[in-house]
């Protein structure tokens, strides 16, 4: 029973920082209808650039999320100037093969500067835990899950309380209606993607303590990350922080149970499900384009 | 049959480009690189041919199409080592294999659309990778699987999978062109082009697009089990490999996708890179490097792809005459008229229709009926739900209540291609031609019933392209046949979507504002080729704001406010009703019972 609640607790801290890796592709979905299939390759960029931190400056990993959200949320802006704008309105399938051939230049990046080599952050609080009766915390993945909350709140705060975030939100449920309101969707469009981007930024820090990580391990990434976004459904910031608790924990439990080595079939199994039975997913409505008169 | 001129300019320029192919291993028969990148080259036809199909027919983008080499591959290598029988004999089992995913993903995912299927073929290609590598006992896991070498003489080398695989590059060529030129090629181009309009027309849009998914699979199965062999050695990362998904989307992007030789054309030019970025770089780094870069340049500056784009610009240095437009007689068929001393009977029945917009009731209880062989108005002021219930009746829409009756039928919980399939045709406010197909090929689309046979007819020749051309020659488009439909003004994409629902040999046609934003004599020109088809026994709905035009041809009249039917009668005494005047002008126009002048 310990063991099982111990393997509950694990998949649930792994799960937050899923949630906020989660977060920014579904918001970037929802307004602009992009699948960034980059996300997972910005990710393990910013997972590498952190790596890069510790070894040469000794910053703390999750100390650098201030360096690296800041500098993925323009990398974000430039990709989206550069690239994404210029296909706005193409057809979804056209934006997505842009995206994946931004993954596989990242990917091809990455392995001429770091080489196809496994690399890890080791804090020195990397193997230990916090204790509490029979069961244990890593300390890493406490102060992962903690960070991603405390940046998903900031997210939530940006998004609720101020005129940027009612922007943002107005685009993600009626693009033109906001357009006529008043909002202008092209700002909207790049600070929506750069923050999509930023969320990597945060992630990909506290990943680099969790993971080891090397350049092609980013298709794994994308794919737990659509796994995640589609259950919850695709556009739905909540249904995505529902669906990293869901699949964290499912995660864990496989791993414990089953095999590591079948664990990532979960996500697998969960996109082919669910798009079979609800394509909606959780709490988005998006997916299934019902015809519109 | 006599072929033009340039047809046969082309068949050489096909058959010489075969011959020299066919002969290129024989003549240089010690170049053993040369023709290992020739294997690959057939290879990557054959792959790119297929994501073709779905991709560049149909409009659905799949970045796993390389999933199916490794199905193929595995079955065949399986099989052989299993059975002890040559991998060359079971490469079409490899096929099938893959054929039988594809239709049992392809059934699954069928109800989504484009990015929903951009994942789930990424999901594919994983998932399958990773079966392979942790189903060990079955696959070899990571140590993948040795098959035996070839058994044939050793003079003979590579020459039985250069000639195997550069069949299967031919025979993608032909599947291609011939699925292009069948009524199942124009349902999928018309799939690509507006779904929601292909449901309308007949096509039965799950069943197109699972056939579509099984046929871009099922060669690149059979060339699985080829390259396998030709290998020798398989293993899961070299045969469910994203990077190989990238080379397919890649070439068939770069040739031109929906042509027939945009992927043959791509393919050829990818494998020199794939060669160079091999040879320049042995770090993977910079091969992933150009690809990424070569695909992302072409996405962003070459969408369009080679092919297309040369014929753009050449058909933009040739001016063309504008033809005139003009019309011949045509016989619609339909049952036995109306008796002229009965009253004919009930063709269609909405019974309380009901639907609703978040909380704006479109059409709330809306009733009324259709007499065969009517000709009836639907008018009401802006708002009032026409084109909802029009929608409703079609199935572009799901109702929320009521029901529709056809001929006593209840039709409101079928799908749209059914009801078109029963005799409803219909034309758009916005006319929604399919634009990238020419005008002939927009009214040879529609579907008259779903069979099998049916899938196969040539749509370029025969029978359905002959009644086509008679429809355009009644509507007086014919000589506008070739134009692609996107090309014509309003008034014309008008009378060739008329032409397209009288495809489907509709019993009932429902027009929505025909002569909305024509000119005059195009107006004109639309009422007479619809009181002609009246008089041959067809009925019509349609909606309209053009008063003259509406007292002039439609009897009844329908009148609808607030989501439901307030009046129903001839035009005399729809121009007194009360109720109608205050639907129109506002509450208390209608006691003061003034006319209203139109």
């Amino acid at each position: 029973m310990t063991h099982a609640v111990q393997t509950v607790i694990l998949g649930l801290l792994i799960g937050g920082v899923y949630a906020l890796l989660a977060a920014g592709l579904t918001l970037v979905f929802g307004v602009m209808n992009i699948v960034n299939v980059a996300q997972g390759a910005l990710l393990v960029l910013a997972a590498l650039l952190t790596f890069e931190l510790w070894r040469r400056f000794g910053l703390d990993p999750i100390a650098a999320v201030v360096v690296t959200t800041p500098a993925m949320f323009a990398l974000g802006w430039v990709i989206y100037r550069l690239f994404v704008a210029r296909i706005r309105t193409a057809p979804v399938s056209m934006t997505v093969l842009l995206m994946f051939a931004l993954a596989i230049t990242i990917e091809g990046v990455m392995g001429l500067t770091w080489k196809n080599v496994f690399r890890s952050v080791t804090p020195s609080y990397g193997n230990q835990s916090f204790h509490l009766g029979p069961l244990f915390f890593p300390k890493a993945q406490v102060y992962g899950c903690v960070t991603a909350v405390v940046v998903l709140g900031a997210l939530y705060l940006l998004l609720t309380r101020t005129w940027t975030g009612r922007a943002i939100r107005a685009a993600s449920e009626n693009l033109q209606g906001s357009e006529l309101v008043g909002v202008n969707i092209r700002g909207v469009a790049a600070l929506t993607f750069a923050i999509g981007v930023a969320t990597t930024g945060a992630g990909g820090s506290v990943l680099s303590v969790l993971y080891a990580v090397f350049p092609a391990s980013h298709y794994l990434w994308i794919s737990r990350l659509l796994g995640i976004v589609v259950l919850g459904g695709m556009g739905s910031v909540p249904g995505a922080l529902a669906g990293a608790l869901i699949l964290g924990v499912a995660e864990a439990l496989t791993a414990t149970y089953v095999s590591t080595r079948w664990a990532v079939v979960v996500f697998y199994v969960v996109i082919l499900a669910v798009l079979l039975v609800r394509p909606q997913g959780l709490a988005g409505s998006k997916l299934r384009e019902d015809v519109a008169g | 049959m006599r072929v033009p001129a340039a047809g046969r300019l082309r068949l050489a320029a096909i058959a010489l480009g075969g011959l020299a192919l066919a002969a290129y291993p024989l003549l240089r028969s010690d170049d053993l690189y040369g023709q290992s990148v020739m294997i690959f080259a057939f290879l990557l036809v054959v792959m790119a041919g297929g994501w073709n199909i779905m991709a560049g027919f149909t409009g659905y983008v799949s970045l796993g199409q390389s999933a199916f080499l490794g199905i193929g591959a595995y079955t065949v290598a399986l099989l052989s080592l299993h059975l002890g029988l040559n991998p060359l004999l079971l490469a079409p089992l490899g096929g099938v294999a893959a054929a039988v995913v594809a239709a049992v993903l392809g059934a699954t995912v069928m109800r989504t659309r484009e990015h929903a299927f951009v994942i789930i073929t990424i999901a594919l290609l994983f998932l399958f990778q990773t079966l392979a590598l942790n189903l060990a006992g079955l696959t070899g896991g990571s140590d993948g699987l040795t098959l035996p070498l070839p058994t044939w003489d050793r003079d003979i080398q590579n020459l039985p999978f250069y000639y195997a695989m550069g069949g299967l590059a031919a025979l993608s060529v032909v599947e291609s062109w011939w699925i292009r030129r069948t009524k199942l090629g124009t349902g999928l181009v018309a799939i690509r082009e507006d779904e929601d309009k292909a449901a309308v027309i007949g096509v039965r849009t799950p069943a197109y697009k699972v056939l579509s998914f099984v046929a871009s699979a099922v060669l690149i199965g059979v060339a699985g089990g080829v390259y396998a062999y030709f290998l020798t050695f398989i293993d899961p990362r070299g045969m469910f490999d994203i990077l190989v998904s990238v080379q397919i989307v890649l070439a068939a992007l770069l040739g031109g996708r929906g042509t027939i030789w945009g992927p043959v054309l791509g393919a050829f030019a990818v494998v020199p890179l794939n060669e160079a970025a091999n040879s320049i770089a042995a770090a993977e780094g910079l091969r992933l490097l150009a690809f990424g870069l070569a695909l992302g340049a072409v996405v962003l500056f070459l969408p369009l792809g080679a092919i297309p784009t040369v014929r753009a610009w050449w058909s933009r240095r040739q001016r063309r005459q504008v033809p005139a437009e003009r019309r011949r007689p045509l016989t619609v068929t339909q049952p036995a008229g109306p008796e002229p001393d009965r009253p004919a009977p009930m063709l269609l029945a909405a019974d309380g229709l009901a639907r609703r917009f978040g909380g704006v009731n479109a059409v709330d209880a809306c009733s009324f009926t259709i007499r065969q062989g009517s000709l009836t108005g639907l008018i009401g002021p802006n708002g009032s739900g026409k084109t909802t219930t029009f929608n409703l009746v079609t199935g572009v829409l799901r109702c929320d209540g009521g029901t529709v009756r056809l001929d006593g039928r209840r039709i409101d919980r079928l799908p749209p291609w059914e009801r078109a399939h029963l005799g409803l045709g219909r034309t758009f406010q916005i006319t929604r031609l399919f634009p990238r197909m020419t005008v002939v090929e927009n009214v040879v689309a529609p579907l008259r019933r779903f069979s099998w046979p049916n899938l196969a007819a040539d749509a370029v020749s025969g029978p359905e392209a002959r009644r086509a051309t008679e429809l355009l020659d009644f509507v007086g488009m014919a000589p506008f046949a070739d134009h692609p439909a996107g090309q014509l003004s309003f008034g014309q994409q008008k009378l060739v979507e008329l032409a397209q629902a009288l495809m489907l040999e509709p019993r009932l046609v429902l027009l929505d504002e025909p002569a909305g934003g024509v000119n005059p004599g195009m107006v004109e020109h639309l009422a007479e080729l619809i009181r002609e088809l009246r008089r041959q026994g067809l009925t019509f709905i349609v909606v309209e704001h053009n008063m003259p035009l509406v007292l002039d041809l439609c009897d009844p009249i329908l009148v609808m406010a607030g989501g439901r039917v307030i009046a129903e009668g001839s035009p005399a005494a729809i121009q007194r009703d009360p109720a109608v005047l205050d639907a129109y002008l506002g509450e208390g126009w209608g006691k003061a019972s003034r006319r209203v002048e139109v």
